[in-house]
């Protein structure tokens, strides 16, 4: 096997590629023997056994997977989503990435349809799609926990060796090569302006610098649980079940006997007909957000203070678009590598919604929805795309009992969906958020900047986007909002009355469940959640080992 | 469809005011949908040549996407545009989760069937026969709206058609994308 190459042979990427195609190391294992099942081409009906049967394969599946599998435990994972590798990857069309890998066929959204919601649904979960960003929990975060919602263990100390094992095993590291013009305009506008910023550490190894992580990664250089955890276990004896999606836990009084799964068409989009019966002697829960809750609710587990799925978090997001008189050229190079954490902690951990200001990679199809305009103005707004920088801020919801939170609900096919609700405290943090990112942006040079809303113009001054900020409606619709980090819903607290597991993610009710993923976080997180899933899972799966063996 | 309903929503959009609620708007429309499903107003089948959009479906979005698209689209290939929109939209549809294309498809009802359309769109005369200025003013009217529903409508077909139409290679040149990588 070759090694990757470096980022700084990108310009030659294109002669060399024919001569070096990229292995695909999941199909090689594959070819190996590793054990899967697909669940869209069963021929019959299926039983599989295990020590621990784990629900979803992303970054708290995978990480669980490869330290159970490692301790010597017969591990089988299970995946709603369609197997998809490097060698699907490499086209990078977003037309055949998007309804693949994302939750819904990339129509998931908040229920009263205001907010996108971006979640993988791949082997690998949103670890396939991210965008690679890997920042450990913040400190102010971890200590509202404990003082606020009941988590012991967690502080900063307890945690920290968890952050540095998965850094290491992830090859996490700041962004050493230069920033893209994207990401360049956070550091310029935030020196300009002497704010805070930094650079964002990477899960990558021998990263191409290409831009298009949110499609899979086609060089296997992102480390998701697709190319490192999940490879691990099937190397160690674990099978891997994909579309399949587990319908309900089987329960009997305090303990869980049994999985009811259904296989899903090669779609992913309905289920197939056939069943899959799952037997273990422990199991974990790790849908993620959204999804692990709709799995307790689906199955009636017991939840005497009516938690699951309440209390769901967003990093509720906003966004701001800027026209510089040079090519950024959005769609190229690492997708976020530059952040300000300036207005993140100014006001306390639970004082007014901060936020954490980064960009987005800006490829046309999706940069089409988030500019989303009518006619003229908007094909004006497409045609400048390489002249465009595209702000975001993720607000910090959930540590003020003002701000909004949302709610999971079963649908009438039991699929789950979010209810939402905005409040003035997370309006108010939007509208200062769009002043926030419009300062940075003319600070940085940009010519125009539009505040994405319905009712804005671009505006060609820093003195004309205030005026213009500080008069829109905060309407839903009107603001574009949305969302690619869903947290909470099966909060973690040692008070069985505010969480649905303890600290250590153990179903306070059922006695061989746990739940490893960041549906346990108690509020949203304040930075991009994947490192917080990764850190947190290690150290809870590693603790569940020792019981297990106990 | 009933006589009895024909009614209540011709004098719910005779007196604007009563729109103002969202609530009843949002019963209006949800009445229009199951009407629209236990009569078989709607047809439920797709076009041929669609995996989703039926016919009723692939009519609306005929007549809309060159409105959203104005400007985008070269003025000598609309036809040849909108007919890849159309292909790509329906592949989307196609993979969305059973109950976002039922949300989808109750929007589709709530145009597509005249009931509706009229006094809900401004357009009397079927979608074959609107003019772009009257799809522009149905969309601005949408925007607009008291209805939130009306504002989900709008936001995304805004929002689709777009997307449809970015994923091909066709509509790279526009907007500057040299296209991806070769790896």
């Amino acid at each position: 096997m070759r090694l990757p190459r470096p980022a700084d042979h990108l310009t030659t990427t294109q002669q060399e590629s024919t001569d070096m195609p990229v292995p695909d190391i999941f199909r090689q294992g594959m070819a190996r023997g590793w054990k899967t099942h697909d669940g869209s081409a069963l021929e019959q009906d299926l039983t599989l056994e295990a020590d621990v049967a784990i629900i979803g394969s992303g970054a708290g599946g995978g990480t669980t997977a490869e330290i159970l599998s490692a301790a010597g435990f017969k591990v089988l994972i299970i995946e709603e989503g369609p197997l998809r590798t490097s060698d699907d990857f490499a086209p990078l069309r977003e037309n055949q990435s998007y309804p693949a890998l994302y939750q819904e066929g990339l129509g998931r959204m908040s229920k009263n349809g205001a907010i996108t919601i971006l979640q993988g649904r791949a082997v690998g979960g949103t670890t396939t799609v991210n965008w690679t960003s890997s920042f450990r929990t913040p400190a102010p975060t971890l200590k509202h926990w404990a003082d606020v919602h009941g988590v012991t263990g967690h502080d900063v100390d307890s945690m920290a060796p968890w952050f540095a094992k998965m850094e290491e095993r992830l090859g996490v590291a700041k962004w050493a090569i230069p920033a893209n013009p994207n990401n360049q305009v956070i550091a310029d506008g935030c020196e300009s302006l002497g704010w805070k910023h930094d650079i964002i550490p990477r899960n990558v190894k021998g990263c191409w610098n290409l831009g298009y992580c949110g499609l899979g990664c086609p060089t296997n250089a992102k480390q998701s649980m697709l190319v490192t955890t999940i490879p691990a276990t099937l190397d160690n004896n674990g099978e891997l079940l994909y579309l399949a999606r587990v319908n309900r836990l089987l329960i009997d009084g305090s303990r869980v006997t049994g999985l009811e799964c259904v296989g899903m068409d090669e779609r992913c989009v309905a289920p197939n007909g056939r069943k899959i019966t799952v037997r273990a002697k422990h199991y974990v829960l790790s849908g993620g957000g959204i999804n692990s809750p709709a799995v307790l609710l689906r199955s009636n587990a017991p939840d005497p203070h009516q938690l699951a799925g309440k209390r769901t978090f967003l990093h509720i997001t906003n966004f701001s678009a800027a026209r510089f008189e040079q090519q950024l050229n959005p769609f190229s190079g690492a997708p976020q590598s530059v952040y300000s954490d300036h207005f993140q902690w100014h006001d306390g951990a639970a004082g007014e919604m901060s936020y954490k200001i980064e960009v987005a990679p800006m490829q046309p199809m999706f940069a089409s929805t988030v500019l989303a305009d009518v006619g003229q103005r908007a094909a004006e707004t497409m045609a400048s795309l390489p002249n465009i920088n595209f702000m975001l801020a993720l607000g910090r919801d959930g540590f003020h009992e003002q701000s909004s939170i949302g709610s999971v609900e079963l649908r009438s096919d039991g699929t789950p969906v979010l209810d939402y609700q905005m409040t003035d405290y997370s309006w108010d943090g939007i509208r200062r958020a769009w002043l926030s990112m419009a300062e940075i942006q003319f600070a940085a040079g940009a010519k125009q900047v539009w505040t994405v809303h319905a009712d804005a113009p671009w505006t060609s001054s820093w003195k004309e986007a205030q005026a213009t900020i500080n008069n829109l409606p905060l309407e839903l619709y009107r603001a574009r909002l949305g969302s690619a980090h869903v947290m909470g819903g099966c909060a973690m607290s040692e008070d069985a009355s505010m969480g649905v597991t303890d600290s250590l993610g153990r179903h306070h009710q059922l006695e061989n469940l746990s739940i490893h993923d960041g549906s346990l976080f108690p509020t949203s997180i304040g930075a991009n959640p994947q490192l917080s899933i990764y850190g947190l899972t290690a150290k809870l799966a590693t603790q569940l080992a020792e019981r297990l063996k106990a | 469809m009933s006589e009895q309903t024909n009614n209540n929503i011709a004098l719910a959009v005779s007196r604007r005011g009563l729109l103002k609620f969202s609530l009843m708007g949002s019963a209006m429309l949800a009445t229009a949908g199951v009407t629209a499903s236990l009569t078989g107003c709607s047809s439920s089948m797709p076009q041929d040549g669609y995996k989703v959009l039926r016919k009723e479906d692939v009519a609306f979005l005929s007549a809309t996407i060159p409105v959203v698209m104005q400007g985008t689209f070269a003025a000598d290939k609309v036809a040849e545009s909108t007919l890849i929109t159309l292909k790509s939209f329906d592949h989307s549809l196609a993979h969305f989760s059973p109950e976002v294309l039922k949300l989808v498809q109750q929007l589709f009802d709530v145009l597509g069937m005249s009931i509706t359309r009229g006094p809900l769109t401004g357009v009397w005369g079927g979608w074959e026969n609107a003019s772009p200025a009257e799809v522009a003013n149905f969309l601005e009217r949408w925007k607009n709206s008291a209805i939130s529903l009306l504002n989900m409508g709008y936001g995304s077909l805004t929002q689709l058609i777009p997307m449809a139409w970015y994923g091909n290679p066709e509509a790279w040149g526009h907007c500057g994308y040299p296209g991806p990588p070769t790896i």
